[in-house]
């Protein structure tokens, strides 16, 4: 993978992991504390915590390609990556018990990663559909 | 090695003829040359030599320092190397998906998603060829109609 690839990659889980962390947020907030009011400046909330999940999982970069086996457990390495990340990021509230909190945390972003991942797949079935579409375009071209 | 062109009338049928001391290499390679411009490729079976129909080519694909052609149903073992048999078919849709396979784009029926940002190439024979992350921009270009 060169370092351009790279860095697409890395945008692209960014730009799920807000989206995702806002869901989840939302969730959360709804279970938690549905009676808080928030701030304009909340938002950035998402934003920022994205951004310090992609951030380690920078290490994962490979330039030679990984077998099956490798990649899944390079993707363990950053879902790990990014559990730490949040955990260190986010202070549970007084009235939930810290091991509760980081419990339901981490089963959260363990979520959001599979749901990215399975968002990235899903761009993947797409873009294959596309590519046999184009496939069978050219062969009935030749065929003509 | 020396060579004569010599013109002939247009009802005399066009011939190649190599005079040669011994069938060296490089020989065999003229010949693989010529017989893939006219569509076909030497490989050996059983110790058999055979004429393959470029047309009937699934893929292509190197092991060990040596390349098998692979048909719907027979694997024929060919002496050419897989560089050259990429450049000598690739106006014949022939594509390298992978450091080892030739693939001929007319004998896919579908392409899958992977993982580890590949691609997988469903053959009309049924059989599945990996399509690595290095080669996919290249099936892109091919496939729009660049190459």
């Amino acid at each position: 993978m060169t370092v351009k690839e790279f860095i697409i990659s890395r945008v692209q889980i960014f730009f799920f992991l807000v989206t995702l962390i806002l869901t989840a947020s939302a969730v959360m907030g709804l279970v938690y504390q549905p009676d808080m009011e928030l701030r304009y400046y909340h938002f950035f909330s998402p934003i920022l915590i994205a951004a310090c999940c992609v951030l380690p999982t920078c290490v994962t970069y490979y330039k030679k390609e990984p077998t099956v086996r490798q990649y899944i457990i390079r993707q363990i390495i950053e879902l790990i990556l990014i559990e730490l990340a949040v955990m260190f990021l986010i202070t549970p509230p007084e009235e939930i018990e810290k091991l509760l909190f980081y419990l339901v945390l981490g089963a959260v972003i363990a979520v959001i990663y599979i749901l990215t991942m399975v968002m990235m797949w899903l761009q993947k079935v797409q873009q294959s559909k596309k590519l046999t579409e184009q496939l069978q375009n050219l062969q009935n071209n030749l065929a003509k | 090695m020396q060579t004569r062109i010599t013109k002939i009338d247009r009802d005399k049928p066009e011939m190649l003829e190599i005079r040669c001391h011994s069938i060296s290499d490089e020989v065999r390679e003229i010949i693989a040359f010529v017989k893939s411009r006219q569509g076909q490729l030497t490989g050996t079976a059983d110790e058999r030599q055979y004429e393959i129909s470029i047309s009937d080519i699934f893929y292509i694909e190197s092991v060990d320092n040596k390349a098998f052609i692979y048909t719907k149903s027979k694997v024929y073992e060919t002496r050419q190397k897989l560089y050259e048999l990429e450049e000598m078919l690739k106006e014949k849709h022939f594509l390298r998906v992978s450091k080892s396979t030739l693939l001929n784009l007319m004998k896919v029926s579908a392409i899958k998603p992977a993982l580890n940002s590949r691609f997988t190439a469903v053959l009309f024979s049924g059989e599945q060829i990996v399509i690595t992350r290095k080669y996919v921009p290249e099936l892109k270009k091919a496939l729009k109609g660049d190459s």
